[in-house]
């Protein structure tokens, strides 16, 4: 009962008009950026930012949570019209979207994807609602070790279930821990790293480092691989119906697709992208007709995109409750945050009740927007994507510059932009993770005080560590997460050995 | 001495940023009083996790998704010097670094349009009017957006904006 209450007063600050208003920016604004092949939720949520500045905590979050929906809808957008995922959420969407689209049902294809995010969207916000309080209840008595230990495993476990390797996504995460501590430590008042530099004292804005990595880096790898920019050909869209019997259809696939994401999304480290390939080959076994798989079955997209919905809300959870995101994506909404002066973590939910239920309320009106305005649009909205190439990487220029130089109006971060725009490349030619970089950079800060503090109630003894149940159980987790892909590896090349 | 592959060179290169790394690491200075744990303590754990993982980086085999596919193509390297692919990025870096030099002196709008305008045309898009009432609009758009409504100081520049 008390949940229906507090969502009553969520909904009270969300259908305020202005933050209606704020919702719809976010989820077109999401929907037309995650649409662009290769700018995802990250780029989307990054390149958003500087609109919130002047907003109040709740606005800023309501805006950004629909931000992050409309992009990952937007990213099926482009699997099913162009077979070209602007996220990796949404790639699972394609394998049965894109052949929808070349018979014609693009759609239709569409509108299931629509129906399927709206109902992942929801279900999940009741689990979220459910969920949040009772394990920010467990997280109160969190001490620094286990913090410490929860952000260790955060780290790996991000790092371990990327599809790229191992080492580099901890070196990537080293790094990014390693950018985060540049400037004055604030329990000593020691320079670290500012090499003289009275603009590095307050170290390194993390939007700075987020838009470079991920967005400028993207246009510098368009540039590269883009080719002479020809435009690939967009299948037509057509109705947007559904039959009777196909909604029947695909409620089961709904359904199971939105509890799989949404416990998927909960755990550290896992989120859409897993949560939708799990949601797609959960229903492909399921299925009576599992071999149309691939050619255009419509529940082919309804798992996928209810599951990365669901993903998308769970990871709200550790990020609400915890203050400690499991993904590239909550971090840069963490960081976010941060900038508004929130805090995340088991004391949000009596601190700031506004933003905790205002957020939960405004994910339930962000999906009915999606489905209600967004949808009909979306004929309107795919025209973005014939727009010239050109125009659009210059476009996006401007918005990386405006976000950059907002922040502190100084034309240094302008130069730092660039070199993580460079460093992004780099880690893009060469086969390093962006994401667990800009987890380490937003975590690095807190996981040092963690650190610290647990070391200095312990006095220097590292074993508090390991001497409390939870936090040796969270390091269990994490060297698990680290090293079982690398023991089943040898075990693996042991055997083709002997074979 | 047979010739490193992508992994030993990358390692390599880590590897020797973590000793320079590790180097600044020992010169941060002591805290006035002795406390267990001082400023250094986190930036040398990093350092040696940095090293180890450079190490484990060299040993690992490269796999093909990380030894980036050479980039020029038959079609490209018809292209003249200044169009090709990586003469793209490097000119929209120097664009970009000029942008920030020329940001305060000329203002936002006159600094973005230059940048917006000049890169469209340089990848290609040949038709002017579009694209100088889109860059236009969105360009002011923004600015107005940002110093009337939010309140973020925007260089003015030599515009009376």
């Amino acid at each position: 009962m008390e949940s229906l209450n507090n969502l009553i007063y969520g909904f009270g600050i969300a259908l305020s008009p202005m933050n209606i208003l704020y919702v719809f920016t976010g989820v077109f604004a999401g929907t037309i950026i995650g649409m662009l092949p290769g700018l995802g939720p990250i780029s989307a949520l990054a390149l958003m930012i500087p609109i919130t500045f002047a907003m109040d905590p709740s606005s800023g979050l309501i805006l950004m949570a629909g931000v992050y929906y409309g992009a990952i809808f937007g990213g099926s957008t482009s699997s099913i019209l162009l077979n070209a995922p602007g996220v990796a959420g949404t790639v699972a969407t394609s394998f049965d979207g894109y052949p929808m689209a070349k018979k014609g049902q693009a759609g239709k294809a569409l509108a299931i994807a629509a129906y399927s995010s709206f109902v992942g969207g929801t279900l999940s916000v009741v689990g979220l609602m459910l969920v949040a309080p009772l394990l920010s209840k467990v997280a109160v008595s969190f001490g620094p070790a286990e913090y410490f230990s929860l952000m260790v495993l955060g780290l790996t476990a991000v790092v371990s279930l990327s599809d790229k390797s191992l080492i580099k996504g901890l070196i990537a995460a080293v790094v990014g821990i390693m950018v985060s501590i540049i400037g004055i430590d604030r329990q000593t008042g020691t320079e670290r790293f500012t090499f003289g530099s009275a603009h590095l004292l307050d170290g390194v804005d993390f939007l700075v480092m987020a838009l470079g990595i991920f967005a400028l880096a993207e246009v510098f790898y368009m540039l590269l691989r883009g080719g002479g920019g020809k435009e690939q050909p967009r299948n037509a869209i057509g109705s947007l119906k559904l039959t009777r019997g196909e909604v029947k259809e695909i409620a089961g696939p709904m359904t199971r697709g939105s509890i799989l994401g949404f416990f998927t999304g909960v755990l550290p480290g896992a989120g859409a992208t897993i949560g939708s390939f799990l949601g797609y080959s959960m229903e492909k076994r399921l299925a009576k007709d599992g071999d149309t798989f691939g050619q255009g079955n419509i529940k082919g997209v309804a798992a996928p995109e209810s599951a990365n919905n669901a993903a998308c809300t769970g990871s709200f959870v550790p990020l609400l409750t915890l203050g400690v995101p499991g993904s590239g994506t909550t971090a840069v909404l963490l960081g976010a945050l941060l900038v508004m002066g929130v805090t995340p973590g088991p004391a949000m939910l009596q601190d700031r009740p506004d933003v905790f239920w205002g957020v939960i309320a405004s994910m339930y009106i962000g999906n009915i927007f999606l489905l209600v305005l967004n949808l009909p649009l979306i004929p309107l909205i795919a025209k973005i994507l014939d727009m010239p190439r050109a125009l659009l990487l210059s476009m996006i220029l401007i918005f990386c510059m405006i976000g950059v130089y907002g922040l502190n109006f100084s034309v240094i971060d302008l130069y730092l932009l660039l070199a993580f725009g460079l460093l992004g490349l780099a880690m893009r030619l060469f086969g390093f993770p962006a994401a667990p970089m800009i987890l380490g950079m937003i975590l690095g800060g807190v996981m040092e005080e963690s650190m610290r503090r647990a070391l200095q109630i312990a006095g220097g003894d590292w074993s508090v560590f390991v001497d409390k149940p939870i936090s040796l159980w969270l390091l269990v987790i994490a060297a698990l997460s680290v090293f079982l892909p690398l023991i089943k590896k040898a075990i693996k090349g042991l055997r083709l050995r002997h074979a | 001495m047979t010739r490193l592959n992508v992994n030993q060179v990358l390692g390599l290169v880590l590897a020797t940023f973590a000793v320079l790394y590790l180097v600044l690491a020992f010169q941060i200075p002591q805290f006035a009083l002795p406390r267990p744990i001082d400023s250094d303590h986190f930036p040398k754990v990093l350092g040696t996790s940095l090293l180890v993982l450079s190490l484990m980086l060299f040993l690992e085999k490269p796999q093909a998704r990380d030894i980036p596919d050479p980039v020029q193509s038959r079609e490209e390297a018809a292209l003249p010097a200044w169009q090709r692919p990586w003469a793209r990025v490097i000119i929209t870096f120097l664009a970009i670094a000029a942008y920030a030099a020329l940001l305060v002196p000329l203002g936002f709008v006159l600094a973005s349009m230059l940048l917006a305008v000049g890169l469209t045309v340089y990848y290609g898009y040949r038709r002017h009017g579009i694209t100088l009432i889109a860059t236009l609009g969105v360009v002011l758009g923004l600015y107005l957006i940002m110093t009337r409504v939010m309140d973020v100081y925007l260089p003015t520049g030599l515009l009376p904006l």
